[in-house]
């Protein structure tokens, strides 16, 4: 635990000067990495043999029909999955800044402050906008108001919304519009200051008017956080990512830049996938 | 094909077969819309039959209680709580004896010595009780005549009824030998009222003597009996002065004031006495009912909510999906328990385990314990908690459970941890589906006979309040209880009867009441799941 925290604090530190400071020139390093992992339900394999790494201040997006384990991948990396009983690791595992996050002294707790999660459907706590944005400093014993208020303002404006909400703070976060509520949701993780952003599907639920703003918020994200995107929407991932990973029954079929990928994928399934023949 | 068969293809008539002109789907229809029509007609029906019985009551009340009055019997009851003021004085100076006798028992003397340190006071109690005998002799006298008076007007009142039915049938020779005497209460009255002077004279009598013997207190020589002594000289003056309040009650009373509805409703609702054939007079007072529901309720909620409550959010936030399949069932078991049976271990051992506990040296601290009662508001609360606990926690669990999982995820993605979830998110958000639970678990528990009935204690009493802690261990007898016990007895029709339906009724209006605001409150703070 120790040795995770000071390596996450050590890396928190680090990136608040790298995005102080304008964004580095080059390949930025690998702030996830995935080695040798499989993983199971109960009996079924639902993971096999996933290698990959996912660079900082980059967007990745998970590509792959349903069921091809993207989602369950996703939920890995913040162990969402250990809220799923018969969940379980069989091989390998999963780094967060060079510690392992499956590591027995790891605090799922500590975990998920820095791994923030953005689900499918929209789901704001039936609270005001204000109390859904704080409500990770609040449990974190934070109470101080000019804090909360600066917080509050802080990301709202970093999920764009603060101009659309900041005369009703007080209403119900479940009043919003669907898109808002998303962008709540966003705000809300924004709050406990997260270096990397998982997100399920967060557009699925959404019209296209809505998830143009989404998407152009997660261009604007990607300068401070390392993202990683879950989509079924083919043009999504191309528009928003920076590198595509495509998975097929359980497995990472491929991996690379994005436009390679939509451009020229060098497997036959993938090519299939993207063109739409299946899936 | 064939040109027929095109044409039965497009025959589009209904083929279903039909019997009596209803196909099987229509009968279905009509068989289940049948078995909802029949409960809601059942329960209309039992909604009017309360309300049909139970209406009569207040007329018939009212006549009684005007009977009472014109008969003179309230007249009589008046001196009668003056003298019953007096025993209790009596029975205040009787204590200062006994406990000087225990505490001579205590210091080792013999009888004889004892005695001879009693007897220096003892005649001043003698002669204190012997000054109240002239007024009580008087009061009982004048009873007699009043109830007397008032039974043989009743049964005038039934022989008129008697021979009017009779003649009803046409059997007029039996009803020419029916003989009714016409009874003139105001006769009756006077001849109480021409009394009063008497009644002054025996209360100068009592007053001077009272005030005579209270002059020259005896001294005991012990200094808290001293005190107590001196004590009972002041409750002795109270005595005189309620002694004037009676004589000025009396010489205001009046035969000739109609009982209006509003007292016969007012002595219903308020009344604290439910005094049932009594050869005086009947009082039909629901309070010390109510109260004795009330505070059972109240103490099985203490314990029901928190366990009922807490061991739904244990089940539906902490427990795993083992313990879950164990704890569920077991505790909506106890759901399946005959309340007989719980009232019966509520009687052979949870009672008498009670009255043992509190007779534990630890707790002697308490001044209300040990308790001298097995059977108490206490005894009958535990059971009754017992039996609203899988109310409690089913609905709970179901409310708690109705939280959307994305609510709790989105918490623990946050980094909280299972418990602030649970009491930040969760708990906030099913609040009100737990509050309906608790309502609906303090609706059955109300509306329980079978446990109170039989653990309760069954006094009929307005529990003592000032005991703090000890009122739970008074025994209390409730609404429920009452017409379980009592209903199979009365006369159809009765007076007594119909007062029991008005216990019914009002028993219904509360549940009524409760199962309404369960509903909605969950109505009204039902988080929407768009």
């Amino acid at each position: 635990m120790s040795l995770l925290t000071h390596n996450l604090t050590a890396k928190t530190s680090q990136q608040t000067t790298q995005s102080m400071a304008s964004k580095p020139s080059g390949p930025s390093r690998p702030l996830i990495r995935v080695s040798d992992f499989d993983f199971f339900y109960g009996e079924k394999q639902a993971l096999f043999d996933i290698n990959m790494e996912m660079r900082e201040n980059e967007v990745t997006a998970f590509i792959g029909p349903s069921g091809c384990g993207k989602s369950t991948l996703l939920r890995c990396i913040n162990r969402m999955n250990d809220l799923v009983e018969v969940a379980r690791i069989g091989r390998g595992k999963i780094e967060v800044n060079d510690a392992d996050i499956y590591d027995p002294r790891v605090d799922t707790i500590e975990l998920r402050k820095r791994v923030g999660m953005v689900f499918q459907k929209s789901n704001p706590f039936p609270k005001s906008i204000y109390e859904n944005v704080i409500y990770g400093l609040r449990i974190q014993g934070i109470n101080k108001k000019s804090v909360l208020d600066e917080t509050v303002e802080r990301c709202l404006k970093g999920a764009a919304l603060w101009e659309e909400v900041r005369d009703r703070l007080d209403t119900s976060g479940m009043s919003l519009s669907g898109g808002q509520q998303q962008r709540l949701c966003i705000a809300r993780a924004l709050a406990v200051e997260p270096d990397i952003l998982l997100m399920d599907e967060p557009c699925s639920a959404l019209d296209p008017v809505a998830t143009a703003k989404v998407e152009e918020l997660i261009h604007s994200l990607k300068d401070h956080y390392t993202i990683v995107i879950v989509t079924h929407n083919m043009q999504q991932a191309a528009r928003v990512s920076d590198k595509t990973a495509f998975f097929y029954l359980g497995k990472l079929i491929e991996m690379g830049k994005t436009d390679e990928i939509f451009m020229s994928p060098k497997n036959e399934q993938t090519e299939a996938y993207i063109s739409g023949r299946f899936g | 094909m064939t040109e027929e068969g095109e044409n039965n293809r497009y025959d589009l008539h209904s083929r279903r077969r039909q019997f009596l002109g209803i196909d099987k789907d229509q009968a279905l229809k009509g068989l289940f819309g049948g078995n909802a029509i029949v409960s809601i007609v059942v329960l209309a029906l039992i909604t009017f039959f309360l309300f049909k019985e139970g209406a009569a009551f207040f007329g018939q009340y009212r006549e009684n209680i005007d009977l009472y009055r014109r008969s003179g019997i309230e007249y009589v009851d008046i001196m009668k709580e003056q003298s019953e003021s007096y025993s209790e004085l009596n029975r205040y100076l009787n204590s200062i004896r006994s406990e000087h006798a225990t505490m001579l028992r205590e210091e080792g003397l013999s009888f004889a010595d004892a005695r001879a340190k009693l007897s220096g006071y003892e005649d001043f109690i003698y002669a204190i009780e012997d000054l109240g005998y002239p007024v009580s002799e008087y009061v009982l006298e004048m009873s007699e005549v009043a109830v007397g008076a008032r039974d043989m007007y009743e049964d005038a009142a039934n022989y008129r009824e008697h021979r009017e039915n009779l003649l009803e049938l046409g059997r007029d020779e039996e009803a020419a030998e029916v003989e009714v005497l016409d009874v003139d209460l105001s006769l009756f009255v006077d001849m109480i009222k021409e009394g009063e002077a008497d009644f002054l004279a025996l209360n100068d009598a009592l007053e001077a003597g009272l005030r005579e013997r209270i002059a020259d207190l005896p001294t005991i020589g012990v200094e808290s009996l001293d005190a107590k002594m001196q004590r009972f000289g002041e409750l002795a003056l109270m005595f005189i002065v309620e002694m004037e309040r009676t004589e000025q009650l009396l010489s205001d009373w009046t035969s000739e004031k109609r009982v209006g509805m509003f007292t016969a409703l007012a002595s219903f609702v308020f009344g604290e006495d439910w005094v049932t054939n009594s050869s005086i007079q009947d009082w039909y007072g629901i309070m010390p009912l109510f109260t004795g529901s009330l505070l059972v309720a109240s103490i099985a909620m203490v314990f029901a909510v928190p366990l009922g409550v807490g061991a739904a959010i244990y089940v539906n936030q902490f427990a795993n999906q083992k313990e879950q399949t164990l704890i569920k069932p077991y505790i909506e078991f106890i759901s399946a328990i005959p309340s007989v049976v719980i009232g019966f271990f509520g009687i052979a051992v949870f009672g008498q385990f009670v009255r043992e506990v509190s007779g534990w040296a630890i707790l002697s601290g308490f001044d209300f314990f040990p308790i001298s009662e097995r059977l108490t508001a206490f005894t009958a609360g535990c059971l009754l908690a017992l039996m609203a606990i899988p109310t409690i926690f089913t609905l709970a669990e179901d409310a708690i459970n109705n939280v959307p999982k994305s609510f709790k995820e989105a918490s623990l993605a946050m980094g909280a941890t299972r418990l602030q979830t649970t009491l930040r998110i969760i708990v906030p958000t099913s609040l009100s589906g737990i509050i309906s639970a608790i309502l609906l678990g303090f609706g059955r528990v109300i509306g329980e006979t079978m446990v109170v009935l039989l653990c309760a204690g069954n006094r009929i009493e307005i529990p003592d309040f000032t005991n703090g802690i000890g009122t739970f261990f008074e025994p209390v007898h409730t609404m429920t209880g009452i017409i379980a016990q009592e209903l199979g007895e009365v006369v159809n029709g009765s007076i007594h009867y119909r007062a029991l339906f008005m216990v019914g009724m009002v028993l219904f209006v509360i549940s009524l009441f409760i199962n309404y605001m369960a509903q909605k409150i969950v109505l009204k703070y039902q988080v929407s799941r768009g």
